[in-house]
């Protein structure tokens, strides 16, 4: 332990964070040594309290862990507990389920990028891409009635349809935003003032991602081919593929390029899905005590692999639920990669993982 | 390698109307599926109670006046509600549905957040009956209430 | 003294004191309003910055431990006093400064700097870690721009041949527009001007993601509102220089106010344009590229007058 250690707090309270959580960076002037971390601030005990509601009760519960992913965490809920009764959702419920889970990871990544400009300091893109943002918003509540915490699974399909018209408008909310996100691309790729805090900051080479254990976009963009809709489809992901975006760069300017682009992988696949829309009933009938059982349930969330494992003992009640989330895997790579930067790039690097507390504090 | 790449559209904003939305003195789009208060239509209510029991926030009770003549009254707290839409599934004989006008819930005390719904009479009879218990005995009072 | 006021009128009402307090006020609500309208947003209602100014007057002021309290109360005071003096030798609302002596404009420049210094001192004197970092950076960014900014301001009073912001105003005012004749200069000025100001792109000494308030951070109540309404005259004092020398001087209120807010026009807009510079990025920034502009602006000018004496 040096004598020079200049203990810097970043958090629980502090602007560049949108939720609590203790960084504790060491720094010498502006060059950071280290970095601690910890979390914990948001616990809420939603593990527990699943094991005291009802089956129905723990969709909604499951689906307000975080309210930027709420739409995968009740999915992967609901396709456990369908696999523990082995039943199928059916085929059209399957694709209502990833047309919304898509542009569920279309809001999360044009939310991400407007956080992201704001820790670097450019309001303009951060209010632009927040402006954006509206449209999605809005079809989300067009088709769902509500903008946040969609509620459109139930257990053995889904709530409601998307109808004709409805169909329309989303097509021409998705080409609006496709011509946004490819303005925002060139923006990311050629601003200066923005180049200059992003390139070479955060190098995370593949090993070390495989290593630390990282998922979703953070690994893609260094080069890890794992994604959890190619690799284990669900939903309707055999019938309506993704591409993987990945890149080998494996710096802060790669994540914004990885998560941008998987925005118009996104909106290819929802208007592929639009148009072949298969026919078939909502919801399937599911027994109120599911049988003794445990399970493994996997979904790409828009920040990485969400793994959910249930168990049931044959109750109307589970016994178990316990919740891996994807921020929880990344924070090792912000650790491993924060010596070395200056206290300047810290916000940015945070920023880069897309963190989001609430999930990995349940 | 631009140097202030988002140039037009700046420059561009300043001309054009500001996005934001002025809420309280325009009212804004709302689409006909949102969901915001719950209304209970007693007509085919058979009193299963899975509405009740499906509900997360337990913001739905059902008062039996009589079961025989399938006379039921739905206590609504709308505070407690998270506007999930479950019970509106669970319901077999859609006796449940959503509001679309009334979504500016807000108040500045707890009464109107206790909705009854039923038929008047029925609500008229809890009430009495409430009232009544009151008079008796005062730890009813709060029971009834 | 070239105006005809009571001194005292002058010190405390027009142009110093009650009125400049307003005007900076002013500027703030334009200056806010303008970035809010190139975000398209709506911004601020006109009494915004009245506002917070009452409300951080009102609340009370925290002294936190291990500062050093005479400092703390003091810092601010001289930062706003600074402010307020520097504009007895700019000419505001486009009459005659109200003092002017040999050597004025190094003694403006001066006290602006005194206020960047207080702030620095500010976060200096505290034991918070943020408030350290920012006046780390405060003081680091003071060292960078003020020479290639202080060469700035020189083109132009060596085109004049005084050192008198007066007679300056007055030589800009006959001339050619300074805007034309010295481009670069003009660049490296207005530039210069929003690192002084702290403004974005060079608002990393008050980072708001990074370090919370900077220098600023333990501030709280009456010390807060000082130190702003500081800045604020500050963005006023240096709009009027910046407008006095290069876009041909100021003759007469209209003349005021048409073109300090040209020049908060295109300050608004290089706001909203680019993201935060990290602080090496900052010196790096200046130390190679403004102070060589200036440099070869300096030389062009003088060998531009050079070249004159020698033909003519």
């Amino acid at each position: 332990m040096s004598g020079e250690r200049f203990v810097i707090p970043i958090g629980p309270q502090h602007p560049a964070l949108k939720e609590p959580s203790h960084f504790e960076i060491f720094v010498d002037g502006e060059q950071v040594t280290g970095a601690t971390l910890r979390l914990g601030y948001v616990h809420r005990g939603i593990e527990k309290g699943a094991e005291q509601r009802t089956w129905t009760q723990n969709l909604y519960l499951m689906e307000r862990i975080c309210g930027i992913c709420s739409h995968v965490h009740a999915l992967a809920f609901a396709q456990g507990v369908e696999a523990l009764a082995g039943v199928q959702a059916p085929p059209r419920a399957r694709a209502i389920r990833q047309v919304i889970a898509e542009l569920e990871r279309l809001h999360s990544h044009l939310l991400w990028l407007g956080v992201a400009a704001h820790e670097a300091g450019f309001d303009a893109l951060f209010m632009y891409s927040w402006r954006d943002r509206e449209v999605v918003m809005d079809l989300l509540e067009l088709v769902s009635g509500n903008r946040v915490n969609y509620s459109a699974n139930l257990l053995g399909g889904v709530k409601f349809d998307i109808t004709a018209e409805q169909k329309v408008r989303i097509l021409d909310g998705l080409n609006f935003i496709e011509e946004r996100v490819h303005y925002y691309l060139g923006v990311v790729n050629t601003d200066e003032t923005f180049l200059g805090r992003t390139r070479g900051v955060g190098l995370l080479s593949r090993e070390e991602a495989e290593r630390l254990g990282a998922v979703g976009p953070t690994a893609r963009a260094s080069g890890v081919t794992r994604d959890v809709r190619v690799d284990a489809p669900y939903a309707a992901y055999s019938e309506f593929p993704v591409k993987m975006v990945v890149s080998q760069q494996g710096d802060l300017q790669a994540r914004f390029v990885v998560r941008l682009d998987e925005c118009f992988e996104s909106i290819r696949v929802i208007r592929e899905i639009l148009n072949n829309m298969p026919e078939s009933e909502l919801v399937v009938r599911m027994p109120r005590r599911i049988p003794a059982g445990e399970v493994v349930s996997r979904v790409e969330a828009p920040r990485g692999e969400l793994f959910y494992f249930i168990v049931s003992g044959g109750g109307d009640k589970p016994e178990r639920v316990k919740v891996r989330t994807p921020s929880l895997a990344n924070w090792g790579t912000v650790l491993a990669t924060a010596p070395g930067h200056k206290l300047a790039d810290i916000p940015m690097l945070v920023a880069g993982i897309d963190p989001c507390f609430s999930c990995n504090d349940r | 390698m631009t140097i202030g790449s988002m140039f037009g559209d700046v420059f561009r904003s300043l001309f054009k109307k500001p996005v934001t939305e002025r809420y309280p003195f325009q009212r804004p789009w709302v689409p006909e599926r949102l969901r915001a208060k719950v209304v209970w239509n007693p007509e085919n209510c058979s009193g299963c109670q899975l509405c009740v029991k499906d509900c997360p926030a337990n913001a739905l009770e059902l008062i039996v006046v009589d079961k025989a003549s399938k006379r039921f009254v739905m206590r609504y707290h709308a505070d407690r509600c998270i506007y999930c839409a479950q019970c509106i599934e669970s319901c077999r004989f859609k006796c449940l549905g959503f509001s679309t006008e009334e979504w500016e819930l807000a108040s500045a005390n707890k009464t109107p957040f206790e909705v009854m719904y039923g038929r008047d009479e029925d609500i008229q009879f809890l009430l009495e009956r409430a009232a009544q218990a009151c008079s008796e005995q005062p730890v009813e009072c709060g029971e009834a209430k | 003294m070239t105006l005809s006021l009571h001194p005292l009128v002058i010190l405390l009402i027009f142009p110093g004191g009650l009125f400049l307090i307003l005007a900076g006020l002013a500027y703030e609500y334009v200056d806010r309003k303008l970035v809010a309208r190139f975000q398209n947003r709506i911004g601020p209602r006109w009494f915004q910055p009245l506002a917070d100014l009452v409300k951080l007057l009102s609340k009370e002021e925290i002294v936190p431990q291990g500062v050093q309290r005479g400092l703390f109360y003091l810092l601010p005071l001289f930062a706003l006093a600074s402010a307020l003096t520097a504009a007895l030798y700019v000419p505001m609302v486009g009459l005659k400064p109200a003092y002017t002596f040999q050597g004025d404009l190094i003694v403006t420049i001066y006290l602006l700097s005194v206020l960047t210094l207080s702030m620095g001192l500010a976060g200096a004197s505290t034991v918070d870690r943020f408030a350290l970092v920012g006046a780390t950076r405060t003081l680091t960014q003071l060292f960078s721009y003020e020479a290639p900014f202080m060469l700035a301001l020189l083109g132009p009073a060596i085109a004049a041949q005084s050192w008198q912001i007066g007679n300056i105003n007055e030589f800009a005012g006959q001339n050619l527009w300074m805007l034309v004749a010295q481009p670069i200069g003009f660049l490296v000025a207005l530039v210069g001007l929003m690192g002084k100001l702290e403004l974005p792109p060079f608002d990393a000494p008050e980072a708001e993601t990074e370090i919370v308030a900077g220098a600023l951070t333990e501030y709280s109540g009456r010390g807060l509102a000082l130190f702003r309404l500081g800045k604020d005259i500050e963005l006023v004092i240096g709009l009027t220089l910046v407008a006095a020398f290069y876009l041909g001087g100021l003759h007469s209120p209209f003349d005021f106010i048409l073109k300090t807010l040209g020049l908060l026009l295109a300050v608004a807009l290089m706001q909203t344009l680019f993201a935060r510079l990290r602080i090496d990025q900052v010196v790096g920034l200046w130390w190679r590229i403004g102070t060589i502009l200036a440099v070869i602006q300096l030389i062009a000018i003088i060998a531009g007058r050079y070249l004159g004496t020698l033909i003519f």
